[in-house]
């Protein structure tokens, strides 16, 4: 009983890091419509920014967190207006944003390899000083209740914004055609610059949370987005509850999964369940 | 835009013309008495500490050679131990540099140079627990091997009466290889495996692996990991409230966080000489790393095998060399090169204390 507690607690924390990766990547995806491997660069910006200005700087701790969220925003809304805007206006196709993208990933993650070496870090403290919670005969860790409620409250967040605000509408709006958008007067072009700074911060906050969890490295994004998007494809391409739903469903599945086989079996997992999906449920659990 | 043609054709040409005249220098043009050796080893990033220890050991190897009859020359390229990274290091080494003879750190980098070293008829001594490394006729391999690491390992366990052991191992060549040797050890003993978690290399969430892994009861832990499994491991035992004691072989030393570790024994190869640590000592001001002594013998037998010949030797007359070795002076102790051209050198018992790693048997 007590490995089914412990199993699911870990589901759950690995679950609230994908849904957090997943709720980011929906909102670009649902604006722009392509696979944005950059905001996977910027989970490692938020790691390091705060690694930098924590730990090298020794700026307090809130301050760090608090800037290392927003700069990985700024970077985001800054890589929108300088790459993905011209090349939007030019109407390149989504291959061509792809490979952007990838090209925007190798650069920032190189030059934070550059600056910090590609050394891994961690942002937490000695482990002796974590504070351990015991729930019905399992184990978990400050930073992980952390990770859990702060995924629980980005979700909340989203869905009154999405719900009760001009601006969440338009973000709706934007997902469900950007030209028709255009033509009611929706300025398609600064919502969409708001929803990847929106997004950006979240894929920094998730670089945080996983330095403090286990550590940073500058290609620390890329696994992270890959099991994000393979939740925002079970739970639902572009629908921001579907991945959050995908999310869980897929940490609890990668724990349960090899409760009686090897862990080594855990990525298998992950990506078998994905084809799985793409097989027989290709608009995932919720439609969009 | 023809404009813009025009300069793209000239700078093809000039890149064209650059990459000849680089890839055109054979070895050949080298100057008649210089043996090259090419080092391949992590300079950058989570195990940088350990190429450094590598290439502080050869150099002050090279600094205390007298004189010689050839001139020798060390070439080092960083691999942060990425196979993709060690292959191309390695074709530089052996396309651009011409290298005699080629230094390969760790398994993972080893299994990737020693193909490429057989085909370019290039001696390669591999620092790797794999005994693959070693395959073909220029490929050596210069580390203790992992049957003689199991043997000392085993012994330890017997000798504090411990009969349940729980293994985690990544799936990483020079793991297996040191945890099959370990596996082959145990047949016949009253020590039993009572648990054996396999984890992926390049994981960072070994939560369910730490959980299972305390199915059975064991009395000791047996670690495998590389670094930043290594401590990522360390802490997230430590956070789901093992109190088991650690032990490992080799990975202790793999670590800079070894506080993690604090007051585990653990098996690894046997203590430098007193003359190598202290000279390694005077040179950096630090202590030697894991695999530096073995680098420092790596430089020291191929010179010996080279001054040996009379002419130039080609690396099939280097090769053959050190196949011969017998009871050579190193670093490491009496070295001879045994079957399957492993350079034999003990194990022995160390601990972790007040974090630098102590000898105690």
């Amino acid at each position: 009983m007590d490995i089914f507690i412990q199993l699911t607690l870990n589901g759950l924390i690995a679950g609230s890091i994908y849904a957090l990766v997943a709720l980011g990547f929906n909102l670009s995806y649902g604006t722009m419509r392509f696979f944005d491997l950059g905001y996977s660069a910027l989970i490692a910006v938020g790691g390091y920014t705060v690694f930098f200005l924590s730990r090298q700087i020794g700026l307090p701790l809130p301050i760090s967190i608090l800037i290392g969220t927003i700069m990985a925003g700024i970077a985001g809304y800054i890589i929108y207006l300088l790459v993905y805007v011209p090349l939007r206006k030019r109407k390149a196709s989504n291959m061509a944003l792809l490979v952007a993208s990838l090209g925007i990933f190798t650069v920032i993650q190189a030059v934070i390899g550059i600056f910090f070496s590609s050394q891994f870090r961690t942002l937490s403290g000695p482990v002796d000083a974590e504070r351990i919670f015991h729930v019905f005969g399992g184990s978990i860790t400050r930073i992980q209740v952390i990770i859990l409620g702060t995924s629980i409250v980005v979700m909340f967040a989203l869905a009154i914004i999405f719900r009760f605000t001009t601006f969440g509408k338009s973000i709706r709006a934007i997902g469900d055609s950007e030209e028709v958008s255009k033509i009611v007067g929706i300025n398609t072009s600064r919502i969409i610059g708001y929803v990847l700074f929106i997004g950006s911060a979240i894929a920094g906050l998730v670089g945080i949370l996983v330095g403090f969890d286990t550590g940073i490295t500058p290609t620390m994004g890329f696994s992270l987005l890959l099991k994000g998007v393979v939740a925002s494809i079970i739970g639902g391409v572009g629908n921001v509850y579907g991945g959050v739903v995908g999310a869980l469903f897929l940490g609890l599945i990668e724990n349960y999964g090899i409760w009686h086989i090897s862990t080594e079996w855990k990525d298998a997992i992950a990506f078998g369940l994905l084809i799985l999906f793409l097989y027989f449920r290709p608009q995932g659990i919720f439609r969009k | 835009m023809k404009t813009k043609w025009i300069i793209g054709i000239i700078a093809a040409v000039i890149l064209v013309i650059v990459g000849i005249a680089l890839f055109d220098r054979s070895p050949d043009q080298a100057e008649a008495g210089l043996i090259k050796i090419g080092v391949v080893a992590p300079l950058t990033g989570d195990t940088a500490f350990l190429g450094e220890g590598v290439r502080e050991a050869m150099l002050l190897a090279k600094e205390q050679l007298g004189d010689t009859e050839y001139q020798y020359e060390l070439i080092f390229e960083d691999d942060q131990l990425d196979p993709k990274m060690t292959a191309s290091a390695t074709n530089k080494l052996i396309d651009i540099d011409g290298v005699d003879v080629l230094v390969s750190f760790s398994s993972g980098s080893g299994n990737v140079v020693a193909p490429i070293a057989e085909r370019n008829e290039i001696v390669h001594l591999g620092i790797a627990s794999d005994p693959n490394v070693a395959n073909g006729f220029y490929n050596f391999i210069h580390w203790t091997p992992p049957a003689e690491e199991a043997r000392v390992f085993v012994e330890e366990l017997e000798k504090r009466n411990i009969s349940r052991l729980g293994m985690i191992v990544p799936n990483q060549q020079g793991a297996v290889a040191v945890a099959d040797a370990v596996k082959e050890r145990l047949e016949g003993t009253d020590i039993e495996i009572v648990n054996e978690q396999t984890i992926n290399a390049g994981d960072t969430d070994f939560r369910t692996a730490v959980n299972k892994a305390k199915d059975g009861n064991p009395e000791i832990y047996l670690l495998f990991a590389f670094t930043p499994e290594l401590e990522i491991l360390g802490r997230q035992m430590k956070e789901a409230g093992i109190t088991t004691p650690l032990t490992s072989i080799e990975a202790f030393e793999l670590t800079e966080e070894r506080d993690l570790f604090e007051g585990y024994w653990y098996v690894n190869a046997a203590e430098p000489t007193n003359e190598f640590n202290q000279a390694f000592n005077s040179r950096t001001g630090k202590n030697q790393t894991l695999g530096a002594p073995n680098a420092y013998d790596i430089f020291n037998l191929v010179v010996s095998v080279t001054e040996d010949e009379p002419q130039r030797p080609t690396p099939k007359d280097i090769a053959e060399g050190l196949k011969d070795v017998e009871n050579f002076n190193g670093a490491l102790g009496n070295l001879s090169v045994g079957e399957n051209d492993i350079i034999l050198s003990p194990a022995a018992v160390r601990i972790i204390q007040n974090g630098q790693p102590v000898t105690i048997k």
